[in-house]
């Protein structure tokens, strides 16, 4: 059985086919808090959807403050929890590149909205780390 | 005595500039007039204004019925800290400070006399542009000026301070100046949010498209940046106080009460053991210099390099340093850009360099090496291959393979060059290269894990330590970090009568 689904991401639509092989299958996974949008990776025989530009990585909401990677490399150590209340200054988590404990830190108050990676996790530089509000 | 009277009525009625309105227009928006930044810039009652009664000969577009007194720009000279400087200030409650053939003339007149006399040029921008009226005398005012900025650079130093707009072509007078300063209202592009929005349909303020955190911190365009008039012209003073007058000067010399012997071994706790460990090249810097008072240059740009001003036992220095807490200290694109500019001002003045070096090397990346990192990072090689003030250099930890070589070593013609007893100065760090060098064997033993941090630590032990640079005399001394400030001062003072010839030729070709 085919079904076709209209999914959004990042308000962009994508026609997406899954195809039902088995039986009465677990239910899917329950996506981790940051990246709503594991359907479209389930979906490999889907249409080609435009490359899906953000598929796996979470997108930041907006309105907050985003704290980018300034360097690539490897996240060593989270620091923080999401709602938690930071200082200027504050030591969110430990970035390794070039052989160096990068500490990353908070530019102002505010409090942690999302965290984008997990630790052990490669980033590029400009990735997104985590979202402050 | 009528002709007095008529004499002081004519220079009082161009001192008001703009009028009452308009002066009260430019105090509301927290801004100074022309007249209240040069007054607050120079030394009490040394300013004497020059050209006050120019006029402009515009009569097209009913410009022969507009009176702009003192053509919409407050030139002469002055004295800070009793040194000659020479000052333009653009007047923004005249005709909105724009730009026509007698502005630029009387401009370019005070950077004549600047020039020949060997004093520092300081540029206060504001103003709307161009002249539209004066059309083509308009744009051959900007060229003069463009002109006189590239034949005076490298031989008196010149400061431009944004405080206002500055758009088109006024942009590249600051360009081609030595240091910019700018207030945060102060606005500097090539084509504003209108032109921007009507070509490529980006919206943008102003303030994001070319305010002073713009400038600041991601194009690198300003070094400095002041919340109010006072405080950016402060740091104008401040600027000068560290720099000669000119090409033939050498520093001015401040006396001090700190002594040239000051140890302090508080530095030796800066530098953490641990390799990987980021810590701040500032605590040493700030800690070497006299009275611990260092001058950061263009702090916000490419802060993982730092560029600043400092005195050893009263003479300035120019200070370069790798900053381990941002971006692992390492060079990139930006890093390399910032500090070569930094690095030949230095030495077209006649001011010593001191190099603090701690970085892994250059910054991997495709973008990095699709913006040219090759050709920028090469400016830094020759901006310190090509000074030959003093240079002295200190390795405080790690200098890697080609970063090691471009940060001011002997190679490059460091006078001195000393390593702190933890420095690592090796071709590539100890893991990388026991993976090259021992590669075969790690890979034929028996727990390979195991083999691989042997080799790692024999590698380290071997050659990552100041000791084989020592030995080859590419490193002068080994150092007490408690001894980093008298070492430094005996070795500037030894250097102080450098001399060293270069090939004559018309001019190098920087890779830029």
């Amino acid at each position: 059985m085919m079904k076709t689904y209209l999914i959004h991401v990042n308000g962009v639509a994508y026609e997406v086919e899954v195809e039902e092989v088995g039986g009465n299958t677990a239910p899917t996974q329950v996506a981790p808090i940051q990246a709503p949008t594991p359907q479209v990776k389930a979906a490999p025989k889907a249409v080609p959807v435009a490359a899906a530009p953000a598929a796996p990585k979470a997108a930041p909401s907006g309105n907050g403050e985003v704290i980018k990677a300034p360097i690539p490399g490897t996240i060593l150590d989270l620091k923080v929890q999401i709602g938690a209340t930071v200082k200027p200054g504050d030591l969110l988590l430990i970035l390794e590149a070039m052989k160096m404990e990068n500490e990353i830190m908070a530019a102002k108050a505010g409090t942690v909205k999302a965290i984008f990676v997990t630790k052990g996790q490669s980033v590029n530089s400009g990735d997104p780390l985590i979202e402050l509000q | 005595m009528d002709k007095i009277h008529d004499l002081a009525q004519k220079r009082a009625a161009v001192e008001q500039g703009g009028g009452v309105k308009r002066i009260e227009r430019q105090h509301a928006s927290g801004k100074k007039t022309a007249r209240e930044r040069i007054t607050y810039l120079l030394d009490q009652d040394s300013f004497i204004e020059l050209d006050t009664f120019v006029t402009h000969r515009c009569t097209a577009f009913g410009m022969e019925k507009t009176d702009a007194p003192g053509e919409g720009v407050v030139t002469g000279y002055g004295t800070v800290e009793g040194r000659l400087v020479y000052v333009a200030a653009q007047d923004f409650t005249v005709i909105g400070g724009s730009l026509g053939e007698m502005h630029a003339a009387k401009i370019c007149k005070v950077m004549d006399l600047a020039v020949k006399m060997g004093a520092p040029f300081i540029s206060i921008n504001d103003s709307g542009g161009a002249r539209i009226q004066e059309g083509v005398d308009a744009l051959k005012g900007y060229g003069d000026i463009f002109y006189r900025n590239t034949l005076a650079s490298g031989v008196i130093p010149q400061i431009s301070v944004i405080m206002g707009p500055c758009a088109g072509g006024a942009v590249y007078s600051p360009a081609l100046t030595d240091f910019i300063f700018m207030t945060n209202y102060a606005n500097m592009f090539i084509t504003g949010p209108q032109v921007v929005k009507s070509v490529t349909g980006e919206d943008v303020s102003a303030d994001a498209l070319g305010g002073s955190a713009v400038h600041a911190s991601t194009s690198g365009v300003a070094q400095f940046v002041g919340q109010t008039d006072e405080e950016t012209l402060d740091m104008v003073r401040t600027l000068i106080g560290f720099i000669p007058s000119n090409n033939l000067e050498t520093t001015p010399v401040v006396p001090t009460e700190d002594s040239s012997t000051r140890t302090d071994e508080g530095l030796r706790d800066i530098v953490p053991e641990s390799p990987n460990r980021p810590y701040d090249m500032r605590d040493i810097m700030k800690n070497v210099v006299d009275d611990y008072n260092f001058f950061e240059v263009q702090p916000a740009y490419a802060a993982n390099i730092i560029t600043g001003f400092g005195r050893l036992n009263g003479r300035s220095v120019g200070i370069i340093g790798n900053q381990p807490k941002v971006m692992a200290g390492c060079l990139d694109i930006n890093a390399s850009d910032k500090a070569s500019r930094f690095i030949r001002f230095c030495d077209a003045f006649n001011i010593p360099l001191v190099t603090f070096t701690d970085t892994p090397g250059y910054l991997p990346g495709v973008s990095q090496e699709h913006g040219g990192v090759i050709r920028h990072g090469a400016k830094l090689l020759y901006a310190y291959s090509e000074a030959n003030v003093p240079k002295l250099t200190v390795i405080t930890r790690k200098a890697y393979g080609g970063a090691y070589i471009a940060m001011c070593s002997r190679h490059l013609g460091a006078d001195m060059v000393y390593a702190l007893p933890n420095a690592e100065i090796a071709v590539m760090g100890p893991d990388g290269a026991a993976n090259i060098i021992f590669k075969d064997e790690i890979k034929d033993a028996a727990d390979p894990m195991s083999k691989r941090q042997e080799k790692i630590d024999e590698y380290r032990n071997k050659f990552a330590n100041p000791y084989v640079a020592a030995s080859r005399g590419f490193v002068d001394d080994v150092i007490d970090p408690a001894t980093i400030r008298p070492t430094l001062i005996n070795a500037l003072e030894m250097c102080i009568t450098k001399r060293e010839a270069r090939p004559a030729k018309k001019h190098g070709n920087l890779p830029v």
